[in-house]
């Protein structure tokens, strides 16, 4: 009996201990992450960032499959021949997609064309001949992006082809003409880097499944620190030629660090150099 | 006083022609006491951000047609009038003689943005860049001056295949050495964005949109890694950016503006000095060392002005008809040569 006495004394002993202990920390409920910024009162977002997702294969959900160009065989599709030697190296890793909602609201003469793209993906899609990716594209190639912020400048150099794109804090007024990888403008909203880019031409994807805009495509972009390591990424698409409505996707940056925190070259100008103008050669390989 | 005329009593350094030539008067050696104080960046760092240019009639080496190191501002005057008409004389119009038609020649007027002035440096009006040796030429070694000549003509001269033409026309870097090191000016374009972020300076230059980006501290790759552009490590001297380019990019090491060829020893050290010496004015200077293509160290010195923007995109490799068209080009002369050797087409 006093035994028992004594284990539930201690049994509540130990229990008001748990809350004691715990009270403090009921009453300063776990701050809200809250990212380092610059002297100038700018969250900081410096640093080498990339994703780890396959949007750059298909921004919409997709199994994984033999590789992005595929025949007809006698039990289903096959990988065409331009592309058959690679094997599993040219297949295709399986993503969720990235757009919210899974739907991209193609109007439906856009949608046959986004078929046709994707029928004639190793002609057309951009990202093939090296040419600069446009903007989100850039922003989820499988390569790094590196942002350097400054009071006066925030630029991102991404690895993919050396693109650049320098953020205006200052609205300019209308791009002065069309460019691959567009006009940005932004602006802070409290932690988040809101970017309108406008005056992208017509001729960049949003991925290798043949997803495409016109010249009148409006990209918001919006960059939020949710941690240490890693930034919220969203993305506004409008661009009334193609789509019924305004559509978004959104996806994460992670942040590399030490010794891979560091942007490599990729300038893939030399290396298309053969299937470009192989042709022209005084002697074509055979 | 004009901004141009107190920067050059602030600094004494670098100056635009202009002032030079309209306000020499007012140049006095006791107005140069007030040291000019270069801003800082919110981190602390000499702060050298915003766009630059070196447009400029002032060429890496000393053109014939100027024997001397430093021009009188009358000279210069009329030596800029004189280049002036040269650039206008080169336009050609559609209704040519008959005798000039099958070349087209190269780019209207029009098109090029060279520069009108001679570049100013230390108060000197310069007529080329480098300074050392004096006599403004690079001082190849008999093995460097072989290899620059080899590399070159095979550039003038070799059709057979997209790698043997310039970078320029590849579209991989820009020509001429725009991007550099060192960076130098030529024909057109010639802008530069610096921006900076702790422990980093990143120079866009607009041809072809190529970031340098440039670490502050730390080591060169291995041997093995030769990005265009060679690898840049930079430090702090004061209030200016050293910055040391090695691990260049064999394919680098000829190329040309109309104006000028530079031959860049694939084991060379370039290393760069940027200093803010005005609110509107960066003195650029480099030097490079490699002892078995030049007989020694050589060394330059380029004014960099502040400009405005925008700074384009120069999407070049996207909108590159030229190289197909050379290639195609080629082809076609052979065949009309393998024709006529056949005895001419009928």
């Amino acid at each position: 009996m006093n035994r028992s006495l004594a284990k539930t004394a201690l049994a509540v002993l130990a229990l008001a201990g748990v809350l004691w202990n715990a009270a403090p920390a009921h009453a300063a409920a776990p701050a809200p992450w809250r990212p380092p910024h610059l002297p100038d009162g700018h969250p900081d977002l410096n640093g080498v960032w990339q994703v780890l997702n396959t949007a750059n294969f298909d921004i919409l959900p997709h199994m994984a499959k033999a590789a992005m160009a595929l025949r007809a065989g006698p039990n289903g599709p096959v990988p065409d021949k331009p592309v058959l030697a690679l094997g599993a190296v040219g297949a295709v890793p399986a993503g969720l997609g990235v757009v919210d909602g899974g739907e991209i609201p193609y109007k439906p003469e856009a949608l046959a064309k986004k078929q046709e793209n994707q029928a004639h993906w190793l002609e057309r899609d951009p990202e093939i001949k090296c040419y600069l990716p446009g903007v989100p594209r850039a922003t989820y190639m499988p390569y790094p992006l590196q942002i350097f912020q400054s009071r006066s400048a925030l630029l991102i150099a991404y690895e993919y082809a050396g693109g650049v794109r320098n953020i205006l804090f200052a609205d300019p007024g209308p791009a002065p003409v069309d460019s691959w990888m567009g006009q940005s403008v932004g602006h802070w909203e409290g932690d988040t880097l809101v970017v309108t880019v406008t005056g992208q031409n017509d001729s960049t994807w949003f991925d290798r499944a043949g997803d495409f805009h016109s010249d009148q495509l409006t990209v918001v972009e919006r960059y939020t620190p949710t941690g240490p390591g890693t930034l919220r990424y969203e993305a506004l698409i409008t661009d009334p030629e193609v789509f019924t409505r305004p559509w978004t996707m959104h996806m994460t940056l992670y942040r590399r660090v030490g010794e891979d925190a560091r942007l490599q070259q990729f300038k893939c100008v030399e290396f298309v150099e053969e299937l470009m103008y192989g042709n022209l050669r005084k002697e074509p390989l055979k | 006083m004009t901004e141009l005329t107190r920067v050059l009593s602030a600094c004494g350094l670098v100056m635009a022609l202009t002032a030079a030539a309209a306000q020499a008067p007012a140049q006095s050696p006791a107005a140069a006491a007030a040291p000019y104080h270069v801003p800082r960046t919110s981190f602390g760092d000499p702060d050298l951000q915003g766009l630059w240019t070196n447009a400029s009639i002032t060429t890496l080496e000393r053109p014939a047609w100027l024997a001397k190191p430093v021009l009188t501002p009358e000279e210069a005057v009329k030596a800029e009038a004189q280049y002036k008409k040269w650039l206008s004389d080169n336009d050609k119009t559609a209704d040519a003689p008959e005798s000039e038609k099958g070349d087209p020649g190269g780019y209207n007027s029009f098109w090029l943005d060279p520069g009108t002035k001679f570049g100013v440096v230390r108060g000197e009006i310069r007529t080329s860049w480098i300074v050392d040796p004096p006599n403004g030429h690079i001082p190849y070694s008999a093995a460097g001056g072989r290899d620059a000549m080899a590399t070159g003509m095979r550039q003038f001269r070799d059709f057979s295949g997209p790698e043997v033409r310039s970078l320029g026309e590849r579209c991989i870097v820009g020509y001429g050495s725009t991007g550099g090191p060192p960076m130098l000016n030529v024909l057109y374009n010639n802008n530069y964005q610096i921006v900076q972020s702790p422990g980093y300076v990143v120079i866009v230059v607009e041809m072809n949109h190529d970031a340098r980006i440039i670490r502050l501290g730390g080591q060169h790759p291995p041997d093995s890694i030769r990005p265009w552009m060679g690898d840049s490590v930079g430090h702090w001297e004061g209030d200016t950016l050293v910055v040391e380019t090695t691990n260049l990019n064999p394919g680098q090491r000829f190329t040309a503006d109309v104006r000028h060829r530079i031959y860049l020893a694939p084991n060379s050290k370039v290393t760069e000095r940027f200093t803010r010496v005005s609110d509107h004015d960066i003195l650029y200077e480099f030097k490079v060392e490699e002892p078995t293509a030049y007989t020694q160290t050589w060394r330059g010195e380029i004014p960099m002005h502040a400009t405005k923007g925008p700074m384009y995109e120069y999407a070049c490799h996207e909108g590159n008809y030229s190289l197909p068209g050379i290639l195609a080009g080629a082809r076609a002369e052979e065949k009309t040569a393998a024709l006529a050797a056949a005895g001419g087409p009928k």
